[in-house]
């Protein structure tokens, strides 16, 4: 490809970006160092901002609860796309049916999948998993204002939107695996749980490298589903560290914009320190294949 | 034939997606409702089309008067626009509309609760001459006096009353009737009903309070307080949280907890109506815009089986019932860059006499004498209620406590700290907002 053309086909692209991502990253990060309210020009306070995040408890039971429901959902992503990225790989006539099915879940709005996932929940809609849980133990389970009941109603969820995303791209790594690999690993006797422990994930690793990025990204700004699964976040120390922000930054008449701007900058820290294993993983493989 | 059949798949592709397109295009953008009533609306059109960007969250008690403002103040060349928004959204956008030299709305739906901040920042215009100008043709003399002074901040009127909420009990009048009991007047009272219902297996948790820790809860806190004579603050700004009333009001309410449902506070008002539709409760104290809800045959089986009656009182030695009047009406931005006559008659069109009628029972209208036993089903009970509320401390730093004593007294209801260490927390996060 030409550089002329490369360019004409690129430009677009960088024009949105940089519109859309380069822009409001400067201004956020020039907010950061401000104290800022709507339809006036900041003041510049230095680190101030970043000092109150810190020495804020808040802010560190936020981070903690985030950071925590996000390594659990990765984890839990992997493990259920994987294994049902090998249930439907062996599928034929069938897949197209079951991974249609599967999406449902992941082109919901977010908002959307958790106020119905919170009614399976919620007596007051049915309540359905708990007449279950009653008839089974005896039991109530308060998952709206126990802070491990709703951490788990939360990953779960989280897992239901999330799974069919990370399923289709490992399925799309199974089907890169190639077949003689199988057939050797076969010959020397291999079962079914050292082919994949031994022959197939380390053969798709870069895939799974890739969803877990994905899922971290996403996991760790987490915001949309917290409203109805976690309507006492705060009380309760499953605040995430989006809705810290938006408490911040925009509800009830609050306008600390500036706070929520280094809250966010630090978010960013924190996602890239998380990636950093993922990122060298995916350029050590990008340098082998060059 | 071939090549035909290739080209039709991607037209008809493009087609669908055009369509969906435009479908979505227009869907949401007005609320203007079908039965809006049709009022005069008489003001001097500027030249040129004009948009008035009117900003009113949607509520069963709020669309009738924003509905029929839109629908009867639009003109060829005047266009109302107003999108749907819920109250959070209202608060946020009030916020960002109001903050800078320019803004998006030029209409806005406030409440008495925040009028007095806004007013002594400059966020809102006063609107005595417009409304001494207006008075006679829109009969504004007949909006309630009260309402008025609820609307005012500094011996000026800064919004336009259309519509007053007030607490109103609902109850089981079968069950109530099953178990011989009376209405409770008091909290104790409620807790005897409530005993006497959970004892006889009727109900595990007969009382059914909103007291979302978000935002309902403080609500729930001051009108336990009002109904003591007492507020966050007092008329001079002084922050009365850690007081013997502060004390009684936070006792109170946790007396009231063990015949709630433990999750009482994740549930705001639409989650308390759920419990009256499901039957899982016989008592709620909501607000009178919650109430034509209840016996809509649509929305439970139980319709006909709800009464209403007045807010009670936290003790029977107290002033006031248990209770917050909430006055809903409309302002002027002070950035706005249109007509404030032209957007005054606009709204005085919308709180007209035809459209405080057509609003009832699902709204309480500002104009007096609107709402009784005979055109509303909690009319009686709204009323009673609305003799009894406390007169409201005005001061503008209210809302601000508001929001930073809240988590501290979910802390209280919820067990995690001591109520005489909440107290002191409370008191002390509230001294810092008043400085």
């Amino acid at each position: 490809m030409k550089t002329r053309e490369f360019w004409l086909l690129f430009f677009p692209s960088l024009v949105v970006m940089g519109g859309l991502l380069v822009l409001p990253l400067i201004r956020t990060v020039q907010w950061s160092f401000e104290e800022v309210r709507y339809g006036t020009p900041g003041v510049f306070v230095g680190f101030s901002n970043y000092i109150e995040a810190f020495t804020d408890e808040r802010f560190g039971k936020a981070v903690l609860s985030t950071v925590t429901i996000t390594i659990v959902t990765t984890f839990l992503l992997l493990v259920f796309g994987y294994l049902i990225a090998v249930g439907v790989n062996r599928m034929t006539r069938s897949r197209p049916i079951i991974l249609g099915i599967m999406l449902v879940s992941y082109v919901l709005p977010n908002i959307v999948g958790a106020v119905a996932f919170s009614w399976l929940f919620d007596d007051n809609f049915g309540g359905i998993v708990n007449r279950f849980i009653e008839l089974l133990s005896g039991n109530q389970v308060l998952w709206f204002t126990d802070q491990v009941p709703n951490g788990i109603l939360i990953i779960a969820n989280t897992v239901w939107h999330l799974v069919p995303f990370a399923m289709l791209i490992i399925l799309a790594g199974l089907q890169g695996v190639p077949v003689e690999l199988r057939e050797a690993a076969n010959i020397d006797g291999a079962n079914p749980l050292q082919m994949h422990i031994n022959v197939i994930i380390p053969t798709i690793r870069g895939v799974l490298g890739f969803v877990t990025l994905i899922s971290i990204m996403d996991v760790l700004r987490l915001f949309d589903n917290l409203i109805p699964l976690s309507p006492q976040a705060q009380a309760i120390g499953n605040e995430s560290i989006m809705l810290y922000v938006y408490s911040v930054a925009f509800s009830n008449g609050a306008q600390r914009l500036g706070l929520g701007s280094a809250v966010n900058v630090l978010t960013i820290l924190i996602i890239l320190v998380m990636l950093i294993p993922f990122i060298r993983s995916i350029f050590k493989e990008a340098k082998v294949v060059r | 034939m071939l090549t035909i059949k290739r080209r039709a798949i991607p037209a008809i592709a493009l087609a669908a997606t055009a369509v969906f397109a435009l479908a979505s295009c227009s869907a949401g953008t007005r609320t203007e409702n079908a039965n809006a009533t049709q009022v005069s609306c008489d003001y001097s059109a500027p030249d040129g089309n004009t948009t008035v960007n009117v900003l009113a969250y949607n509520s069963s008690a709020i669309d009738p008067f924003t509905d029929t403002m839109v629908s009867s103040c639009t003109t060829e060349n005047v266009t109302l626009k107003h999108d749907p928004i819920d109250f959070g959204g209202q608060v946020t956008k009030t916020t960002a509309t109001l903050a800078g030299d320019t803004g998006t709305y030029d209409i806005v739906e406030t409440y008495g609760f925040v009028i007095p901040a806004l007013a002594d920042a400059g966020k809102l215009l006063p609107l005595d001459d417009l409304f001494d100008k207006y008075a006679d043709d829109y009969g504004l003399n007949k909006i309630s006096a009260s309402m008025r002074e609820g609307m005012s901040y500094d011996g000026s009127l800064y919004a336009l009353p259309m519509q007053a909420q007030m607490f109103v009990m609902a109850y089981r009048t079968d069950v109530f009737a099953d178990l011989d009991l009376e209405v409770p007047t008091t909290f104790d009272e409620m807790i005897a009903a409530a005993s006497v219902i959970r004892d006889a297996g009727v109900m595990e948790n007969p009382i059914a309070l909103p007291w979302l820790a978000t935002s309902d809860v403080t609500t729930s806190f001051q009108a336990t307080m009002n109904s003591l004579d007492a507020d966050f603050v007092d008329a001079d700004g002084q922050v009365t949280l850690d007081t013997p009333e502060g004390k009684e009001a936070v006792e109170a309410l946790l007396a009231l907890k063990p015949f709630m449902d433990p999750q009482v506070t994740t549930f705001d008002q639409p989650k308390v109506q759920q419990q009256m539709f499901n039957g899982t409760a016989a008592m709620s104290i909501m607000f009178s815009g919650r109430m034509s809800d209840l016996v809509d045959s649509n929305n439970s089986k139980l319709s006909e089986s709800i009464g209403f009656a007045a807010a009670p009182k936290v003790n029977r030695e107290a002033q006031y019932s248990y209770n917050r009047l909430s006055i809903d009406g409309w302002s002027i931005p002070f950035n706005t860059p249109l007509d404030s006559e032209m957007l005054f008659v606009m709204m005085a069109s919308a709180v007209s006499e035809e459209a405080s009628t057509s609003a009832v029972p699902a709204a309480y209208p500002a104009r007096e004498g609107m709402v009784t036993s005979e055109n509303s089903p909690y009319g009686a009970a709204a009323n009673e209620s609305m003799a009894t509320a406390q007169p409201p401390v005005v001061s503008p730093i209210l809302a601000s406590v508001t929001t930073e004593i809240r988590p501290i007294l979910v802390q209280i209801l919820t067990g995690g700290i001591s109520v005489s260490d909440g107290l002191a927390a409370m008191q002390a996060a509230g001294e810092t907002i008043a400085g």
